[in-house]
Protein backbone atom coordinates (compact mmCIF):
# COMPACT_ATOMS: atom_id res chain seq x y z
CA UNK A 1 0.00 0.00 0.00
CA UNK A 2 2.60 2.94 0.77
CA UNK A 3 4.31 1.53 -2.96
CA UNK A 4 1.02 2.75 -4.01
CA UNK A 5 0.31 5.73 -2.31
CA UNK A 6 3.76 6.55 -3.13
CA UNK A 7 3.02 6.19 -6.69
CA UNK A 8 -0.62 8.27 -6.61
CA UNK A 9 1.62 11.07 -4.73
CA UNK A 10 4.08 10.79 -7.52
CA UNK A 11 1.90 11.24 -10.08
CA UNK A 12 0.34 13.98 -8.35
CA UNK A 13 3.75 16.21 -8.57
CA UNK A 14 4.38 14.75 -12.45
CA UNK A 15 1.87 16.80 -13.86
CA UNK A 16 0.24 20.60 -13.92
CA UNK A 17 -3.10 19.57 -12.75
CA UNK A 18 -2.59 20.26 -9.02
CA UNK A 19 -0.27 23.34 -9.37
CA UNK A 20 -2.85 24.69 -11.84
CA UNK A 21 -6.01 24.23 -9.56
CA UNK A 22 -4.00 25.69 -6.44
CA UNK A 23 -3.40 28.52 -9.11
CA UNK A 24 -6.75 29.03 -9.46
CA UNK A 25 -7.96 28.31 -5.86
CA UNK A 26 -5.51 30.90 -4.86
CA UNK A 27 -6.86 33.27 -7.32
CA UNK A 28 -10.30 33.23 -7.08
CA UNK A 29 -10.04 32.90 -2.90
CA UNK A 30 -7.63 36.08 -2.91
CA UNK A 31 -9.83 38.31 -4.89
CA UNK A 32 -12.86 37.47 -2.61
CA UNK A 33 -10.93 38.56 0.34
CA UNK A 34 -8.76 41.22 -1.59
CA UNK A 35 -12.32 43.04 -2.15
CA UNK A 36 -14.10 42.26 0.92
CA UNK A 37 -11.33 43.73 2.79
CA UNK A 38 -10.72 46.95 0.39
CA UNK A 39 -14.54 47.30 -0.19
CA UNK A 40 -16.14 46.72 3.05
CA UNK A 41 -16.51 49.55 5.64
CA UNK A 42 -16.39 47.38 8.70
CA UNK A 43 -15.37 43.67 9.21
CA UNK A 44 -15.94 41.66 12.75
CA UNK A 45 -13.11 39.21 13.72
CA UNK A 46 -16.09 36.48 13.36
CA UNK A 47 -17.00 37.52 10.16
CA UNK A 48 -13.34 37.38 9.00
CA UNK A 49 -12.98 34.13 10.16
CA UNK A 50 -15.86 32.90 7.94
CA UNK A 51 -13.97 34.31 5.01
CA UNK A 52 -10.94 32.43 5.61
CA UNK A 53 -13.17 29.41 4.95
CA UNK A 54 -12.11 29.27 1.54
CA UNK A 55 -15.06 27.95 0.06
CA UNK A 56 -13.92 27.56 -3.67
CA UNK A 57 -11.15 25.40 -2.33
CA UNK A 58 -13.37 22.43 -1.06
CA UNK A 59 -15.19 22.48 -4.61
CA UNK A 60 -11.15 22.16 -6.33
CA UNK A 61 -10.56 19.82 -4.34
CA UNK A 62 -13.10 17.50 -4.84
CA UNK A 63 -12.71 18.32 -9.01
CA UNK A 64 -8.66 17.36 -8.53
CA UNK A 65 -10.45 14.07 -6.55
CA UNK A 66 -12.61 13.63 -9.69
CA UNK A 67 -9.73 14.60 -12.19
CA UNK A 68 -7.35 12.07 -10.41
CA UNK A 69 -9.33 9.34 -10.73
CA UNK A 70 -11.62 9.92 -13.97
CA UNK A 71 -8.83 10.65 -15.83
CA UNK A 72 -7.58 7.27 -15.79
CA UNK A 73 -9.96 6.23 -18.32
CA UNK A 74 -9.77 10.00 -20.12
CA UNK A 75 -6.57 9.55 -20.89
CA UNK A 76 -6.63 5.62 -21.35
CA UNK A 77 -3.86 5.32 -18.77
CA UNK A 78 -6.07 3.15 -15.98
CA UNK A 79 -5.38 -0.47 -18.26
CA UNK A 80 -1.27 0.54 -17.38
CA UNK A 81 -2.42 1.75 -13.76
CA UNK A 82 -4.29 -1.47 -13.07
CA UNK A 83 -1.56 -3.69 -14.78
CA UNK A 84 0.91 -1.96 -12.19
CA UNK A 85 -1.96 -2.19 -9.24
CA UNK A 86 -4.04 -5.60 -10.22
CA UNK A 87 -5.79 -5.10 -6.91
CA UNK A 88 -8.27 -2.71 -7.76
CA UNK A 89 -9.65 -1.30 -4.18
CA UNK A 90 -6.02 -0.82 -3.08
CA UNK A 91 -5.81 0.94 -5.88
CA UNK A 92 -9.05 3.16 -5.41
CA UNK A 93 -8.13 3.39 -1.56
CA UNK A 94 -4.25 4.79 -2.31
CA UNK A 95 -5.24 7.22 -4.54
CA UNK A 96 -8.32 8.44 -1.56
CA UNK A 97 -5.60 8.88 0.81
CA UNK A 98 -3.44 10.55 -1.71
CA UNK A 99 -5.80 12.99 -3.05
CA UNK A 100 -6.50 13.63 0.71
CA UNK A 101 -3.32 14.27 1.40
CA UNK A 102 -3.05 16.85 -1.93
CA UNK A 103 -6.06 18.38 -0.33
CA UNK A 104 -4.46 19.08 2.55
CA UNK A 105 -1.96 21.03 0.63
CA UNK A 106 -4.14 22.81 -1.21
CA UNK A 107 -6.03 24.24 1.71
CA UNK A 108 -2.96 24.68 3.38
CA UNK A 109 -1.70 27.04 1.04
CA UNK A 110 -4.68 28.65 0.34
CA UNK A 111 -5.67 29.56 3.72
CA UNK A 112 -2.47 30.78 5.23
CA UNK A 113 -1.74 32.82 2.06
CA UNK A 114 -5.23 34.33 2.52
CA UNK A 115 -5.18 34.68 6.62
CA UNK A 116 -1.49 36.47 6.03
CA UNK A 117 -3.07 38.44 2.91
CA UNK A 118 -6.50 39.29 4.39
CA UNK A 119 -4.58 40.43 8.03
CA UNK A 120 -2.15 42.50 6.29
CA UNK A 121 -5.61 44.35 4.19
CA UNK A 122 -7.29 44.69 7.50
CA UNK A 123 -4.92 45.97 9.39
CA UNK A 124 -4.07 48.53 7.18
CA UNK A 125 -7.70 49.41 7.19
CA UNK A 126 -8.34 49.73 10.84
CA UNK A 127 -10.26 46.67 11.34
CA UNK A 128 -10.27 44.61 14.61
CA UNK A 129 -7.46 41.52 14.14
CA UNK A 130 -8.48 38.40 14.52
CA UNK A 131 -7.20 36.20 17.09
CA UNK A 132 -4.65 34.00 16.13
CA UNK A 133 -6.72 30.94 18.30
CA UNK A 134 -9.91 31.92 15.62
CA UNK A 135 -7.16 31.42 12.89
CA UNK A 136 -6.13 27.96 14.18
CA UNK A 137 -9.63 27.14 14.62
CA UNK A 138 -10.19 27.91 11.20
CA UNK A 139 -7.30 26.31 9.55
CA UNK A 140 -7.48 22.77 10.89
CA UNK A 141 -11.20 22.98 10.13
CA UNK A 142 -10.32 23.86 6.46
CA UNK A 143 -7.57 20.91 6.62
CA UNK A 144 -10.38 18.69 7.79
CA UNK A 145 -13.16 19.30 4.97
CA UNK A 146 -9.83 19.18 2.61
CA UNK A 147 -9.03 15.91 3.04
CA UNK A 148 -11.60 14.26 3.21
CA UNK A 149 -13.83 16.17 -0.09
CA UNK A 150 -10.44 14.98 -1.98
CA UNK A 151 -10.70 11.12 -1.18
CA UNK A 152 -14.47 11.90 -2.23
CA UNK A 153 -13.89 13.72 -5.11
CA UNK A 154 -11.66 10.40 -6.03
CA UNK A 155 -14.49 8.13 -5.27
CA UNK A 156 -17.14 10.00 -7.47
CA UNK A 157 -14.98 10.08 -10.22
CA UNK A 158 -14.27 6.02 -9.71
CA UNK A 159 -18.14 5.37 -10.02
CA UNK A 160 -18.95 7.96 -12.87
CA UNK A 161 -15.62 6.82 -14.89
CA UNK A 162 -16.39 9.78 -17.75
CA UNK A 163 -14.56 13.19 -15.91
CA UNK A 164 -16.89 15.62 -17.91
CA UNK A 165 -19.71 13.83 -16.15
CA UNK A 166 -18.65 14.04 -12.88
CA UNK A 167 -17.32 17.28 -13.30
CA UNK A 168 -20.58 18.49 -14.38
CA UNK A 169 -22.26 16.51 -11.79
CA UNK A 170 -20.11 17.88 -8.59
CA UNK A 171 -20.78 21.33 -10.22
CA UNK A 172 -24.79 20.88 -10.18
CA UNK A 173 -24.87 19.02 -6.72
CA UNK A 174 -22.81 21.69 -5.04
CA UNK A 175 -24.38 24.93 -6.85
CA UNK A 176 -27.78 23.40 -7.71
CA UNK A 177 -29.01 20.22 -5.98
CA UNK A 178 -27.57 21.20 -2.15
CA UNK A 179 -29.12 24.84 -2.48
CA UNK A 180 -32.20 23.86 -3.42
CA UNK A 181 -32.85 21.17 -1.06
CA UNK A 182 -31.83 23.54 1.85
CA UNK A 183 -34.97 25.73 0.59
CA UNK A 184 -37.01 22.70 0.27
CA UNK A 185 -35.57 20.57 3.25
CA UNK A 186 -33.12 21.70 5.47
CA UNK A 187 -32.79 18.92 7.75
CA UNK A 188 -31.72 16.80 4.81
CA UNK A 189 -29.35 19.41 3.11
CA UNK A 190 -27.14 19.66 6.03
CA UNK A 191 -25.73 16.01 5.24
CA UNK A 192 -24.95 17.26 1.87
CA UNK A 193 -21.42 16.27 0.60
CA UNK A 194 -20.37 19.19 -1.34
CA UNK A 195 -21.96 22.07 1.16
CA UNK A 196 -23.81 20.48 4.02
CA UNK A 197 -21.73 18.54 5.91
CA UNK A 198 -18.67 20.62 4.88
CA UNK A 199 -20.34 23.71 6.69
CA UNK A 200 -20.59 21.60 9.89
CA UNK A 201 -17.39 20.48 9.88
CA UNK A 202 -16.26 24.33 9.31
CA UNK A 203 -19.17 25.23 11.62
CA UNK A 204 -20.07 28.42 8.88
CA UNK A 205 -24.00 29.15 8.37
CA UNK A 206 -23.41 28.75 4.70
CA UNK A 207 -27.05 28.63 4.01
CA UNK A 208 -27.40 31.39 5.72
CA UNK A 209 -28.30 32.35 9.41
CA UNK A 210 -31.58 30.09 9.13
CA UNK A 211 -29.11 27.18 8.81
CA UNK A 212 -28.61 24.57 11.37
CA UNK A 213 -25.44 23.06 10.60
CA UNK A 214 -24.62 19.48 11.92
CA UNK A 215 -21.77 19.49 14.63
CA UNK A 216 -18.47 19.37 13.48
CA UNK A 217 -18.29 15.72 14.27
CA UNK A 218 -21.50 14.74 12.75
CA UNK A 219 -20.27 16.02 9.44
CA UNK A 220 -17.22 14.53 9.67
CA UNK A 221 -18.93 11.20 10.40
CA UNK A 222 -21.45 11.88 7.89
CA UNK A 223 -18.42 12.82 5.09
CA UNK A 224 -17.16 9.58 5.99
CA UNK A 225 -20.18 7.80 5.45
CA UNK A 226 -20.53 9.44 2.02
CA UNK A 227 -16.47 8.71 1.56
CA UNK A 228 -17.42 4.68 2.40
CA UNK A 229 -20.63 4.94 0.13
CA UNK A 230 -19.02 6.03 -2.94
CA UNK A 231 -15.87 3.91 -2.24
CA UNK A 232 -18.22 0.72 -2.33
CA UNK A 233 -20.36 1.29 -5.03
CA UNK A 234 -17.09 2.61 -7.14
CA UNK A 235 -15.28 -1.04 -5.73
CA UNK A 236 -18.28 -3.17 -6.96
CA UNK A 237 -17.87 -1.50 -10.21
CA UNK A 238 -14.74 -1.10 -10.41
CA UNK A 239 -13.88 -4.94 -9.91
CA UNK A 240 -16.33 -6.05 -12.13
CA UNK A 241 -14.94 -3.83 -15.03
CA UNK A 242 -13.77 -5.61 -17.83
CA UNK A 243 -11.02 -3.20 -19.16
CA UNK A 244 -11.45 -4.10 -23.28
CA UNK B 1 4.41 -25.95 -15.17
CA UNK B 2 4.74 -23.40 -17.79
CA UNK B 3 5.41 -19.87 -17.50
CA UNK B 4 2.19 -19.46 -18.93
CA UNK B 5 -0.77 -21.43 -19.19
CA UNK B 6 -3.88 -21.03 -20.73
CA UNK B 7 -6.59 -23.78 -19.80
CA UNK B 8 -10.34 -23.96 -20.99
CA UNK B 9 -10.66 -20.46 -21.56
CA UNK B 10 -13.89 -19.04 -22.32
CA UNK B 11 -15.10 -15.47 -22.53
CA UNK B 12 -18.55 -14.61 -23.46
CA UNK B 13 -19.59 -10.66 -23.82
CA UNK B 14 -23.31 -11.06 -23.65
CA UNK B 15 -24.30 -13.10 -26.69
CA UNK B 16 -20.84 -12.93 -28.11
CA UNK B 17 -18.47 -15.91 -27.15
CA UNK B 18 -15.50 -14.22 -28.10
CA UNK B 19 -13.07 -16.98 -27.13
CA UNK B 20 -14.24 -20.21 -26.66
CA UNK B 21 -12.56 -23.20 -24.67
CA UNK B 22 -9.13 -22.04 -25.60
CA UNK B 23 -5.70 -23.99 -24.03
CA UNK B 24 -2.16 -23.61 -24.68
CA UNK B 25 1.30 -22.85 -22.92
CA UNK B 26 3.71 -20.70 -23.62
CA UNK B 27 7.19 -22.03 -22.39
CA UNK B 28 10.23 -20.19 -21.31
CA UNK B 29 13.01 -19.47 -23.32
CA UNK B 30 11.34 -19.30 -26.84
CA UNK B 31 9.39 -16.72 -28.78
CA UNK B 32 5.33 -17.87 -29.50
CA UNK B 33 3.48 -15.78 -31.98
CA UNK B 34 -0.28 -15.03 -31.24
CA UNK B 35 -2.05 -15.11 -34.59
CA UNK B 36 -5.26 -15.10 -35.75
CA UNK B 37 -7.42 -12.41 -38.00
CA UNK B 38 -9.34 -9.72 -36.78
CA UNK B 39 -11.64 -10.54 -34.24
CA UNK B 40 -10.35 -13.77 -33.64
CA UNK B 41 -10.14 -13.43 -29.53
CA UNK B 42 -6.41 -12.67 -29.88
CA UNK B 43 -6.81 -9.58 -27.61
CA UNK B 44 -9.41 -11.13 -25.29
CA UNK B 45 -7.33 -13.72 -24.37
CA UNK B 46 -4.07 -11.60 -23.61
CA UNK B 47 -6.45 -9.21 -21.81
CA UNK B 48 -7.85 -12.25 -19.48
CA UNK B 49 -4.36 -13.47 -18.99
CA UNK B 50 -3.45 -9.87 -17.57
CA UNK B 51 -6.39 -9.76 -15.02
CA UNK B 52 -8.01 -7.09 -16.75
CA UNK B 53 -10.47 -8.97 -18.24
CA UNK B 54 -12.74 -12.07 -16.16
CA UNK B 55 -12.92 -15.00 -17.83
CA UNK B 56 -16.40 -16.58 -18.15
CA UNK B 57 -15.14 -20.08 -17.58
CA UNK B 58 -11.04 -21.52 -17.31
CA UNK B 59 -8.59 -19.91 -16.05
CA UNK B 60 -5.37 -18.21 -17.32
CA UNK B 61 -1.99 -18.19 -15.13
CA UNK B 62 1.92 -17.71 -14.56
CA UNK B 63 3.29 -20.69 -12.93
CA UNK B 64 0.05 -21.73 -11.65
CA UNK B 65 -0.97 -17.89 -10.15
CA UNK B 66 -3.48 -15.41 -11.61
CA UNK B 67 -1.88 -11.95 -12.64
CA UNK B 68 -3.81 -10.62 -9.66
CA UNK B 69 -2.21 -12.93 -7.24
CA UNK B 70 1.20 -12.18 -7.84
CA UNK B 71 3.51 -10.08 -4.80
CA UNK B 72 4.91 -8.34 -8.01
CA UNK B 73 3.49 -8.55 -11.16
CA UNK B 74 6.27 -6.22 -13.16
CA UNK B 75 8.88 -8.17 -12.29
CA UNK B 76 7.25 -11.43 -13.55
CA UNK B 77 4.95 -9.62 -16.36
CA UNK B 78 5.51 -7.14 -19.03
CA UNK B 79 3.25 -6.37 -21.18
CA UNK B 80 2.94 -3.87 -23.82
CA UNK B 81 -1.28 -3.79 -25.10
CA UNK B 82 -2.28 -2.06 -28.16
CA UNK B 83 -4.33 0.59 -26.70
CA UNK B 84 -1.58 1.78 -23.85
CA UNK B 85 -1.49 4.87 -23.25
CA UNK B 86 0.03 7.77 -21.38
CA UNK B 87 -0.67 10.64 -19.41
CA UNK B 88 0.04 12.90 -22.25
CA UNK B 89 1.86 16.46 -19.51
CA UNK B 90 3.81 13.84 -18.09
CA UNK B 91 7.30 13.01 -19.05
CA UNK B 92 8.79 9.77 -19.87
CA UNK B 93 10.90 9.32 -17.12
CA UNK B 94 8.26 10.33 -14.71
CA UNK B 95 6.44 7.65 -15.84
CA UNK B 96 8.22 5.14 -15.80
CA UNK B 97 9.52 5.93 -12.09
CA UNK B 98 5.98 5.94 -11.34
CA UNK B 99 5.84 2.39 -12.02
CA UNK B 100 9.04 1.73 -10.80
CA UNK B 101 7.92 2.69 -7.58
CA UNK B 102 4.27 0.69 -7.69
CA UNK B 103 6.80 -2.31 -8.37
CA UNK B 104 9.25 -1.57 -5.97
CA UNK B 105 12.11 -1.40 -8.61
CA UNK B 106 14.97 0.64 -7.83
CA UNK B 107 14.75 3.95 -10.67
CA UNK B 108 18.45 2.98 -11.76
CA UNK B 109 15.93 0.33 -14.38
CA UNK B 110 14.17 3.57 -15.80
CA UNK B 111 17.41 5.22 -16.61
CA UNK B 112 18.44 0.76 -18.38
CA UNK B 113 15.45 0.80 -19.91
CA UNK B 114 15.00 4.28 -21.28
CA UNK B 115 18.61 3.50 -22.96
CA UNK B 116 17.18 0.01 -24.17
CA UNK B 117 14.26 1.45 -25.93
CA UNK B 118 16.91 4.44 -27.53
CA UNK B 119 14.71 6.95 -25.19
CA UNK B 120 17.42 8.71 -23.02
CA UNK B 121 17.78 11.70 -24.85
CA UNK B 122 13.29 12.60 -25.01
CA UNK B 123 12.87 10.98 -21.66
CA UNK B 124 12.39 14.63 -20.27
CA UNK B 125 10.05 15.85 -22.51
CA UNK B 126 5.80 15.62 -22.47
CA UNK B 127 4.36 12.30 -23.71
CA UNK B 128 1.60 14.55 -25.10
CA UNK B 129 4.69 15.45 -28.33
CA UNK B 130 5.75 12.46 -28.87
CA UNK B 131 5.22 10.22 -32.21
CA UNK B 132 3.66 6.90 -32.47
CA UNK B 133 7.22 4.68 -32.63
CA UNK B 134 8.26 6.89 -29.56
CA UNK B 135 5.34 6.01 -27.22
CA UNK B 136 5.90 2.34 -28.17
CA UNK B 137 9.12 2.09 -27.42
CA UNK B 138 8.19 3.71 -24.05
CA UNK B 139 5.42 0.70 -23.61
CA UNK B 140 8.47 -1.67 -24.21
CA UNK B 141 10.73 0.03 -21.88
CA UNK B 142 7.79 0.08 -19.06
CA UNK B 143 7.58 -3.86 -20.02
CA UNK B 144 11.21 -4.13 -19.59
CA UNK B 145 10.91 -2.32 -16.91
CA UNK B 146 10.77 -4.98 -13.71
CA UNK B 147 13.31 -7.57 -16.14
CA UNK B 148 10.44 -10.12 -15.96
CA UNK B 149 10.43 -13.51 -16.71
CA UNK B 150 7.08 -13.10 -18.81
CA UNK B 151 7.22 -10.65 -21.92
CA UNK B 152 3.10 -10.38 -23.57
CA UNK B 153 3.41 -8.08 -26.31
CA UNK B 154 0.16 -6.79 -28.33
CA UNK B 155 1.21 -5.73 -32.29
CA UNK B 156 4.70 -4.45 -30.76
CA UNK B 157 5.73 -3.61 -34.24
CA UNK B 158 3.27 -0.68 -34.60
CA UNK B 159 3.82 2.55 -35.28
CA UNK B 160 7.91 1.59 -35.87
CA UNK B 161 10.10 2.41 -38.83
CA UNK B 162 12.24 -0.45 -40.40
CA UNK B 163 15.09 -0.11 -38.20
CA UNK B 164 13.26 0.08 -35.21
CA UNK B 165 11.08 -3.31 -36.49
CA UNK B 166 14.37 -5.25 -36.75
CA UNK B 167 14.88 -3.70 -33.12
CA UNK B 168 12.15 -5.45 -32.16
CA UNK B 169 12.93 -8.68 -33.60
CA UNK B 170 16.36 -8.69 -31.80
CA UNK B 171 14.80 -7.28 -28.60
CA UNK B 172 12.38 -10.45 -28.75
CA UNK B 173 15.01 -12.96 -29.69
CA UNK B 174 17.42 -11.60 -26.90
CA UNK B 175 14.72 -12.39 -23.82
CA UNK B 176 14.13 -15.40 -25.28
CA UNK B 177 18.00 -16.38 -25.40
CA UNK B 178 17.90 -15.36 -21.71
CA UNK B 179 14.81 -17.85 -20.53
CA UNK B 180 12.43 -15.40 -21.05
CA UNK B 181 8.77 -16.65 -22.14
CA UNK B 182 7.94 -14.24 -25.16
CA UNK B 183 4.08 -13.87 -26.39
CA UNK B 184 3.69 -11.98 -29.35
CA UNK B 185 0.34 -11.19 -31.04
CA UNK B 186 1.07 -9.92 -34.31
CA UNK B 187 -0.93 -9.50 -37.82
CA UNK B 188 1.77 -9.42 -39.43
CA UNK B 189 2.97 -12.79 -40.83
CA UNK B 190 6.28 -11.96 -42.52
CA UNK B 191 7.60 -10.18 -39.35
CA UNK B 192 6.47 -13.14 -37.36
CA UNK B 193 7.90 -15.75 -39.57
CA UNK B 194 11.23 -14.34 -38.85
CA UNK B 195 10.61 -13.83 -35.19
CA UNK B 196 9.20 -16.62 -33.49
CA UNK B 197 10.05 -20.44 -32.17
CA UNK B 198 6.15 -21.44 -31.88
CA UNK B 199 3.04 -20.09 -33.13
CA UNK B 200 -0.46 -20.18 -31.82
CA UNK B 201 -3.24 -19.85 -34.16
CA UNK B 202 -7.10 -18.73 -33.31
CA UNK B 203 -10.06 -17.78 -35.24
CA UNK B 204 -13.52 -17.28 -34.26
CA UNK B 205 -12.15 -17.42 -30.31
CA UNK B 206 -11.38 -21.31 -30.95
CA UNK B 207 -7.68 -23.30 -31.40
CA UNK B 208 -6.69 -23.99 -34.69
CA UNK B 209 -2.98 -24.82 -34.39
CA UNK B 210 -0.73 -24.75 -31.67
CA UNK B 211 3.20 -26.04 -32.13
CA UNK B 212 6.10 -24.59 -34.00
CA UNK B 213 5.67 -22.65 -36.86
CA UNK B 214 6.72 -25.39 -39.45
CA UNK B 215 4.82 -27.85 -37.93
CA UNK B 216 1.58 -25.33 -38.08
CA UNK B 217 1.78 -23.06 -41.10
CA UNK B 218 4.76 -25.07 -42.77
CA UNK B 219 7.11 -21.94 -42.94
CA UNK B 220 6.92 -18.46 -44.60
CA UNK B 221 7.26 -19.19 -48.73
CA UNK B 222 7.07 -23.19 -48.03
CA UNK B 223 7.13 -25.59 -50.45
CA UNK B 224 5.03 -28.11 -50.31
CA UNK B 225 4.45 -31.39 -53.06
CA UNK B 226 1.19 -32.82 -53.86
CA UNK B 227 1.18 -35.62 -55.05
CA UNK B 228 -1.04 -38.97 -55.85
CA UNK B 229 0.05 -42.88 -56.49
CA UNK B 230 -1.14 -46.40 -57.27
CA UNK B 231 -0.46 -47.35 -53.81
CA UNK B 232 -0.96 -43.88 -51.40
CA UNK B 233 -0.12 -46.10 -48.10
CA UNK B 234 3.40 -47.82 -49.72
CA UNK B 235 4.29 -43.94 -50.90
CA UNK B 236 3.88 -42.76 -47.40
CA UNK B 237 5.53 -45.47 -45.59
CA UNK B 238 8.67 -44.77 -48.16
CA UNK B 239 8.32 -41.03 -47.41
CA UNK B 240 8.75 -41.28 -44.08
CA UNK B 241 11.08 -43.70 -44.09
CA UNK B 242 13.29 -40.54 -46.04
CA UNK B 243 12.14 -38.16 -43.06
CA UNK B 244 9.58 -36.69 -44.73
CA UNK B 245 6.62 -35.39 -43.46
CA UNK B 246 3.15 -36.28 -45.08
CA UNK B 247 -0.40 -35.46 -44.98
CA UNK B 248 -3.36 -36.33 -46.69
CA UNK B 249 -5.01 -34.52 -48.71
CA UNK B 250 -7.91 -35.17 -50.63
CA UNK B 251 -7.06 -37.98 -52.73
CA UNK B 252 -3.41 -37.38 -52.60
CA UNK B 253 -0.84 -36.42 -50.21
CA UNK B 254 0.88 -33.37 -49.62
CA UNK B 255 4.44 -33.36 -49.15
CA UNK B 256 5.80 -30.31 -47.16
CA UNK B 257 8.99 -29.06 -47.58
CA UNK B 258 10.10 -31.54 -50.41
CA UNK B 259 10.26 -30.92 -54.13
CA UNK B 260 8.71 -32.80 -56.77
CA UNK B 261 11.89 -34.47 -57.28
CA UNK B 262 12.46 -35.67 -53.99
CA UNK B 263 9.25 -37.41 -54.26
CA UNK B 264 9.64 -38.49 -57.19
CA UNK B 265 13.18 -40.25 -56.30
CA UNK B 266 11.92 -41.30 -52.72
CA UNK B 267 8.94 -43.06 -54.97
CA UNK B 268 10.97 -44.73 -57.74
CA UNK B 269 13.32 -46.17 -55.19
CA UNK B 270 9.85 -47.75 -53.61
CA UNK B 271 8.56 -48.83 -56.89
CA UNK B 272 5.68 -46.90 -56.68
CA UNK B 273 3.77 -45.77 -59.39
CA UNK B 274 2.90 -41.93 -59.27
CA UNK B 275 -0.19 -40.52 -61.16
CA UNK B 276 0.28 -36.82 -60.39
CA UNK B 277 3.36 -34.94 -59.27
CA UNK B 278 3.75 -31.16 -58.73
CA UNK B 279 4.80 -28.09 -56.69
CA UNK B 280 2.61 -26.97 -54.47
CA UNK B 281 4.16 -23.34 -53.23
CA UNK B 282 1.98 -22.42 -50.32
CA UNK B 283 2.57 -19.11 -48.47
CA UNK B 284 2.68 -18.30 -45.15
CA UNK B 285 -0.31 -16.25 -45.74
CA UNK B 286 -2.22 -18.95 -47.35
CA UNK B 287 -1.38 -21.63 -44.73
CA UNK B 288 -3.05 -19.38 -42.27
CA UNK B 289 -5.65 -18.20 -44.33
CA UNK B 290 -6.45 -22.05 -44.55
CA UNK B 291 -5.95 -22.88 -41.27
CA UNK B 292 -8.18 -20.17 -39.83
CA UNK B 293 -10.70 -20.75 -42.55
CA UNK B 294 -10.87 -16.94 -43.44
CA UNK B 295 -11.90 -16.18 -46.93
CA UNK B 296 -8.83 -14.85 -49.53
CA UNK B 297 -9.30 -11.48 -50.67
Amino acid sequence: MSNLLRAELLKLRTTRTFVALVGVSLLLSLLVVVLTGLLSDRIAPEDASDLFTADFTGLFIMLLGVIGMAGEWRHRTITGTVLAAPDRLRLMAAKMLAYAAAGLLLSLIVTVTIMVVGAIIFSARGFEAVPFSDLADVLWRNLVVAALVGALGVGIGALLRNQVVAIVGVLILGFVIEPALFGLAPDVARFGPTQGAPSGIQDIEFFGEESDPLSPGAATLVMLGWIALFFAAAGVRLRRHDLV
Amino acid sequence: MAPVEVRDLSKRFGSVLAVNNLSFDIKAGRVTGFLGPNGAGKSTTLRALLGLVRPSTGTATFDGRHYEELERPSAKVGAVLEDASFHPGRTARNHLRVLAVTGDHPFERVDAVLADVGLTEAADRRVGGYSMGMRQRLGIAAALLGDPEVLILDEPTNGLDPPGIVWMRGLLRAQAARGRAVLVSSHLLAEVAQSVDDVVVISRGELRGHGTLESVLGGDEGLVTAVRAQDDERLTRALQAAGHTVKRSGDGLLVPGASPEQVGVVAGDAGVYLVGLAAQTRSLEQAFLALTGEATS
